[in-house]
């Protein structure tokens, strides 16, 4: 048993690769311009050092990023566009999110525009001490709303995969079902043959 | 991993899979006698909530398989019980892809019936030991053989092999030491309560009622 429990140890040590589950998920929220969002395994663990591609709805790559050790990345749009993120583990994990073009700022320029097109200058020059243009503090409240709503929408996002109670019972109660079918089928199947050696057997 | 999400496999692979999963029923579902129908759809469902029992890997965790432990159990029919348990799994907690379902009924499938196959020529009625030993390497194997075919899969995919193999591996070096120590336990179990579970009858057949 001890022996046992030594090689699970130095398994367990060994192996602290890229983190692993069977569900990866990509969850990215735009602050201003700025995306920031990491790759994470549904039960736990980030998916760390893995390659995200950045592409607008037409399939245009816009950039290819790396995961850093806590699963993050981050990415500036320079286009009011829908932004897909797709991330790659490299093991068959791929997982995909969508940052709708409603969510960025409206000061980029649309998608149409070439994408190299840094977004336009803010308006401050022109704002005296104390005085803030209604598009500046229109901008402050966006990204204070969506600084406040980042984890509401991470934990509404990571309760999508929970596993619930529920969902274990039914998934049994059917194997149970399909059983009892199987059961069903097979009495049936195996009656008729013994109910005419039974007849044949009256007969003699 | 194990479970291969939709949209990752090429369509000659996904092809592959459905052929070879269809041709696994068939005859498991041939071999399913009725006296085998409740250890079927128990292990079905022990392969259903395993991929449940996670385990903390570093900074990650990582789930059983349990299919040695279905293949020595079962044999042939392993097929329709992981297909089964695939299936609520895919629809009831999001494990894996609907399209792929072939695929990883075939990756872990397969390797249980190659477990089953060496628990039948190592495994021996009238030894414990042998057939507790049989029991652990089966429920190695199990693991080792899916990583290794889901790697295979990747890589007939077009994803790099060497990338793709070392990353399922490593992950499941801690599983495969878990699932086999399980493995033995729970045949080494089976053994002294109800050796008939693994084919193994004792000397007079119990009766059936």
């Amino acid at each position: 048993m001890r022996k046992r429990l030594a090689i699970l140890a130095l398994a367990l040590t060994i192996c602290a690769p890229p983190a692993l589950a069977h569900k990866l998920k990509v969850f990215a929220t735009a602050i201003g311009a700025e995306i920031s969002g990491y790759g994470y395994f549904a039960p736990g663990g980030r998916a760390q050092d893995s390659a995200v591609s950045v592409t607008l709805p037409d399939g245009r790559v816009l950039a290819t990023l790396r995961t850093n050790a806590e699963g993050e990345f981050a990415f500036v749009a320079q286009t009011r566009a829908d932004h897909v993120f797709t991330l790659d583990a490299g093991d068959g994990h791929v997982a995909t999110y969508r940052i709708a073009a409603a969510e960025l700022p409206d000061t980029l320029p649309g998608a149409g525009a070439a994408p190299a097109i840094a977004a336009t200058p803010a308006p401050q020059a022109q704002t005296a001490k104390g005085d803030v243009s209604s598009a500046e503090i229109r901008a402050m409240v966006e990204q204070g709303v969506a600084h406040q709503l980042r984890p509401l929408r991470e934990q509404i996002d990571a309760w999508q995969e929970k596993v619930w109670l529920h969902d274990v019972l039914g998934g049994l109660g059917y194997i149970i079902g399909l059983a009892g079918l199987a059961y069903g089928l097979s009495a049936n199947r195996r009656s008729k043959p013994q109910a005419s050696s039974a007849m044949k057997e009256a007969r003699r | 991993m194990a479970h291969i999400p939709d949209g990752v496999l090429s369509a000659p692979v996904l092809a592959t899979g459905v052929a070879v999963t269809l041709a696994g029923c068939a005859i498991g579902l041939r071999a399913l006698d009725h006296e085998k129908i409740p250890r079927t759809a128990m292990l079905s469902s022990v392969f259903f909530v395993a991929s449940l029992v996670h385990f903390p890997v570093g900074p990650s965790s990582v789930h059983l398989i349990l299919n040695g432990l279905v293949g020595v159990a079962l044999g042939w029919t392993a097929f329709p019980a992981i297909v089964v348990a695939l299936l609520l799994q895919a629809v009831l907690f999001g494990f894996g892809g609907l399209v792929v379902l072939g695929v990883n009924a075939m990756n872990m499938a397969v390797p249980a019936l190659l477990c089953y196959a060496l628990f039948a020529a190592i495994g021996r009625r009238d030894s414990r030991k042998l057939s507790i030993l049989a029991a652990a390497l089966a429920g190695g194997l199990g693991v080792i053989l899916t990583a290794l075919m889901v790697a295979g899969s990747l890589a007939l995919s077009g994803k790099e092999f060497d990338a793709a193999a070392r990353l399922t591996l490593f992950a499941h070096l801690p599983v495969m030491a878990i699932e086999s120590a399980f493995t033995a336990a729970a045949v080494s179990l089976l053994l002294r309560v109800k050796p008939e579970f693994l084919g193994m009858p004792e000397p007079q057949e119990a009766s059936y009622a």
